[in-house]
């Protein structure tokens, strides 16, 4: 028997003239996890927000046909109503948090469904302890990394124990080992307690091993929904990007030039004094890409920021030669204009002929006179690369540049970075498969800060 | 100290401030804060006391040019339509001065607040107007918000090769600064939807008794209203 039930799905939000899903008709049983697939703005998040009661709700907008969740219509029952029975983890965990403290966090969705008094408090451990957190209980989330922070926002989803759980590219901001550990416990919920599980993903290589069906979304319309088996066949007949390694028999043979930066025992601590990198050497090639890889916390971003000049280090030596550019990882932090030809053209002194040339290589002809914010979170990211690529820098660092970009974006991306043969570049992530695809070597930041080479 | 007597006894110093008649007690007011806002760390005090601060210097060098009071007259200034001839007073620079401290000790007041008190405890404790107390709770975390996305903005203009150097080059954050923190408001009130927030029937995390320390804070809270009324 289905547990949530979307027939005839369509609808498109107030502000848009397109439809963002069409016709959609998918049924979720209990104990299943069903992964959804599709390019960046192909309506993922919107048929999650829709199962959890947001789409028409929050947003507004023209809905037609009928969601059910747990015998409850969407249309009559607001988000509100089916918290609980539905527990939704957001893309961007900053985002979603409420409270300073982890347990007021994580113990905020019990007060709101009226769980009694004296068992918030152990429902909340549990669920901290459910994804290797309690010992964060008392920290204040403002002390937190954002892949900590993803877990208590995973916690207090689980805690509110519900019989759907929608996950937004959760493992988006986890490193290799935290994103397995989190899709295992999604499996682990599923098979133990027969939740329903519908999770979204931009690297979907691990959830494919795990999960039990597949569904795949293009431009609103659901053109693919199967059983896993059936779905590696049909991703590889149709998206072979979403089933591909990566870089699978790519052999980056490419001789680098001179030195553009080099960064020797370079050492650097925050305002609380902790030592971040201690002794970091790295040099960096007119030419090569190399890829940054480590756990969260390990000091990847601090390299980055190091070697494009954002930061001094406390000792050691940085030798840069010629221009840098540096891009965030929040690309919501390009909207200084109203218009994205000349958010690019920022950098480069208003050359808006340039600019344009650049969006154009990102894939974001057309995009010219739409606002920054008009964007989807994969098109901001591809804007904000296209503004640190169009000032043609000497060194280009990338700090998680493949966040809510889809598989065949990231290819593309890829080809972009390695097109260029005088530029050193420095891509920092969390993407094994982009790390093989895009670098010619991978540089791993150890838990211990010792870079090791391979 | 449990965080609803603290901000009971910080709302209680704000008012004998507000209702203190002598320069010298609000003055004093005005110190005792700036001392409690110090014992901050450093990092989270400066947009606080700058606002604090600079607005009550704001105001101390603004008011004898808009006040037309007598005294012993310490400048005459030239003479502008409508305004009349501007001049500074002993009696307006004493009242300025009042005024500048009054403005810094209420300011104070509310960056104690945001510094050094519990918000989720203070909500936690809210045995009424939840909701009002969360919205004070999630506004007053909007100055360090805004002061992080700022930094971010900044990095993301210098990871470019654009300085954001002097005035115009600051006002240039302000507009993506608002329009991010739009944004992210939606993003939280969607969030907080989904989670449940609204529902009839909610519960509340227990919370534990009152101590001495909570019970005096709370008489000192009364006593300095009372004493700003009556003596300051």
């Amino acid at each position: 028997m289905a547990l949530a039930v979307a027939e005839d799905l369509s609808f498109a939000y107030p502000s848009s003239e397109g439809v963002a899903l069409r016709n959609v008709s998918v049924c979720l049983a209990p104990g299943q996890v069903t992964l959804v697939l599709g390019r960046s703005g192909s309506g993922k998040s919107t048929l999650l927000r829709a199962f959890a009661g947001l789409v028409p709700h929050f947003h507004g907008g023209r809905f037609s046909g009928r969601v059910e969740v747990a015998d409850l219509d969407t249309r009559r029952h607001g988000p509100a109503r089916l918290a609980g029975t539905v527990a939704t983890l957001f893309q961007d965990p900053e985002d979603q948090v409420v409270f300073t403290r982890v347990l007021n966090e994580v113990a905020f969705g019990l007060e709101n469904v009226g769980a009694g008094a004296h068992e918030i408090e152990a429902r909340a451990l549990d669920a901290l302890a459910s994804v290797g957190a309690e010992h964060l209980a008392g920290r204040l989330v403002t002390e937190l990394s954002g892949g900590e922070l993803q877990r208590i926002c995973l916690a207090a989803t689980l805690a509110l124990e519900p019989k759907l759980l929608l996950l937004d590219e959760p493992t988006s901001q986890l490193d290799p080992e935290a994103a397995e550990a989190l899709v295992e416990l999604a499996v682990r919920l599923a098979r133990d307690r027969g939740t329903a599980v519908l999770l979204t993903e931009q690297r979907p290589a691990l959830p494919l091993e795990v999960c039990d069906r597949v569904l795949f979304l293009d431009r609103g319309r659901l053109v693919f929904d199967g059983p896993v088996r059936q779905a590696r066949t049909w991703l590889q007949e149709h998206h072979p990007s979403f089933v591909s390694a990566g870089g699978a028999g790519d052999e980056h043979h490419r001789r680098a030039g001179e030195v553009a930066c080099r960064l020797d025992r370079v050492s650097y601590a925050y305002e609380d004094h902790l030592l971040v990198l201690d002794g970091a050497s790295l040099e960096l090639r007119r030419g090569e890409v190399v890829a940054l890889v480590g756990p969260n916390g390990s000091g990847k971003t601090t390299l980055a920021r190091l070697a494009a000049g954002l930061l001094e280090s406390l000792s050691g030596s940085i030798e840069r030669r010629g221009r840098a550019t540096y891009l965030s990882q929040d690309p919501g932090r390009y909207v200084f204009c109203e218009r994205a030809v000349e958010e690019v053209a920022v950098g480069i002194g208003g050359d808006l002929t340039a600019a344009r040339r650049t969006l154009a290589a990102v894939g974001l002809a057309g995009y010219e006179d739409r606002h920054p914010r008009d964007l989807s979170s994969g098109e901001r990211e591809r804007l904000a690369l296209a503004a640190v690529l169009a000032p043609d820098p000497d060194l280009l660092v990338l700090d998680e540049p493949t966040r809510g970009v889809d598989p065949e974006r990231k290819r593309e991306l890829a080809g972009l970075l390695r097109e260029d043969t005088a530029r050193a570049t420095l891509v920092v992530t969390h993407d094994i498969a982009f790390a093989k695809a895009v670098a010619d070597r991978v540089v791993s930041l150890a838990p211990d800060r010792e870079l090791v080479h391979a | 100290m449990r965080p609803a007597p603290a901000a009971a006894l910080l709302f209680g110093l704000a008012a004998a401030a507000l209702l203190a008649q002598h320069t010298v007690s609000v003055a004093v007011l005005a110190l005792v804060l700036l001392v409690v806002c110090l014992r901050a760390p450093a990092s989270r005090r400066w947009p606080y006391l700058v606002g604090a601060l600079g607005s009550a210097l704001a105001l101390f060098v603004l008011t004898p040019f808009v006040e037309r009071l007598p005294g012993t007259v310490y400048w005459t200034g030239p003479t502008i339509p409508v305004v009349g001839t501007l001049d500074v007073t002993s009696t307006e620079l004493s009242g300025a001065l009042f005024q500048a401290c009054r403005l810094a000790a209420v300011s104070l007041a509310f960056a104690a607040y945001a510094l050094w008190l519990d918000h989720d405890r203070l909500v936690q404790a809210a045995g009424f107007a939840r909701r009002s107390v969360l919205a004070v709770a999630l506004a007053t975390r909007l100055v360090p918000a805004l002061e992080r996305d700022a930094a971010g903005l900044v990095e993301a203009l210098r990871g470019r090769g654009v300085e954001p150097e002097g005035l115009r080059g600051r006002a240039r954050l302000v507009s993506p600064l608002l329009a991010g923190s739009l944004e992210r408001s939606i993003n939280l009130a969607e969030a907080m939807e989904a989670r449940g927030f609204g529902r009839p029937g909610s519960t509340r995390l227990p919370q534990p008794a009152w101590g001495l320390r909570e019970r005096l804070a709370l008489a000192g809270a009364m006593a300095a209203v009372v004493v700003g009324a009556l003596w300051l």
